[in-house]
């Protein structure tokens, strides 16, 4: 009964988790609650979990948790590239930014360099945004 | 756009220093306001593009051929550039062509206006490399609906609305399809020109291998599964 319980709590963390990454990635929120709430169901239904493994073609429900497992391990680990791909957005921007505000005009311009020309760039990143 | 509106290149360069003055002055010549963006090179790109008489845009470190080009769309929009062309920096690209493109955006009324090689003319280009860019050709005219026959070419020209629509995500290689997402998505007109690549030794070893065309398409798909 403890290991159930124990079980279950974890679980049910992984389910409130899939549910506040819904807003980020549908697709990987509602694959991780699909599964955490199947781990629920079997941690309660041992025996189903055996009936299904037979039914599917794999010997025991001790396999058919295991396999499980390892889909719930790469599909976080899918949701863990995605968070770096939006990180990196996030350091690109700012990278650009800095890069912007630093350039060096053509040097038969430089005499009429503009200190508002960062500003500018912020203004045309905010316009485009928007589209 | 004004008729008279002066064209704004501009060059993404990541370790370019060898080639990337020989471009530039080459711009300058023909009578074209250039802006490099060193994308985090560790050779003398930046400096030498300067001396060369390109504004130069540094990004503090290496990000990837796409970004390096949105910050030069960003940096040229805030010079109040009527006309956008990219360029790239390994000497591929040919000065003479951009009249081309830039005509045929005056002429069509069109915001973008794409360089074609297999329009024009691409000397020595090897058959693996052009098996590789026809399959991508295949897959982007099937994944964005526009009608193109070169999508990785690297030889641009857009209005300054055109550009405005543009934001490249895509920072490594994968942004060439997004290009042409974008430019689809924005409902513009676009033509196709031929232009023509001369691939030289240098060039070929900087190019695409069939090892980055696998890594675009994870690029793209993973793109697809998050807002």
């Amino acid at each position: 009964m403890i290991a159930q319980f124990i079980l279950s709590i974890l679980l049910a963390g992984i389910v409130v988790y899939a549910w506040s990454e819904y807003a980020r990635s549908p697709v990987v929120a509602v694959l991780t609650l699909l599964i955490a709430s199947a781990g629920l169901y079997f941690v309660w239904m041992p025996d189903h979990s055996t009936q299904l493994a037979e039914a599917v073609g794999i010997g025991r429900g001790v396999d058919l948790i295991l396999y499980i497992w390892v889909c719930l391990s790469l599909i976080v680990l899918l949701n863990l590239h995605l968070k770096l791909r939006t990180q990196m957005e996030l350091i690109t921007a700012l990278a650009r930014k800095i890069a912007l505000a630093d350039a060096r005009p053509a040097r038969a311009q430089t005499e009429r360099r503009t200190p508002s020309s960062t500003f500018a760039a912020t203004a045309v990143d905010a316009e485009s945004r928007s589209i | 756009m004004g008729p008279r509106s002066q064209p704004y290149v501009v060059i993404p360069a990541y370790n370019e220093a060898p080639v990337v003055s020989r471009v530039v002055a080459e711009l300058g010549r023909a009578g074209y306001a250039a802006a490099v963006v060193d994308d985090g090179s560790r050779d003398a790109t930046a400096d030498a593009a300067h001396a060369a008489g390109a504004a130069v845009v540094s990004h503090p470190f290496n990000l990837g051929q796409g970004a390096a080009l949105q910050t030069g769309i960003d940096y040229a929009l805030a010079q109040g550039a009527e006309v956008i062309v990219t360029f790239d920096a390994d000497g591929q690209h040919r000065v003479s062509d951009i009249s081309r493109l830039t005509e045929a955006l005056l002429q069509e009324r069109a915001h973008f206006a794409l360089g074609s090689r297999f329009l024009g003319q691409a000397p020595n280009l090897p058959p693996l490399r052009r098996a590789l860019l026809r399959a991508a050709t295949a897959f982007t005219r099937l994944t964005t609906g526009l009608q193109v026959t070169d999508t990785h070419n690297g030889l641009r020209a857009m209005t300054r609305r055109g550009a405005a629509t543009i934001r490249l995500r895509q920072n490594r290689m994968a942004h060439a399809s997004e290009w042409l997402s974008q430019i689809a998505a924005s409902g513009l007109r676009y033509v196709e020109r031929p232009v023509t690549i001369d691939y030289t030794a240098y060039s070929l070893a900087k190019g695409q291998s069939i090892g980055d065309a696998i890594l675009i398409l994870l690029d793209l798909f993973a793109r697809r599964l998050y807002r």
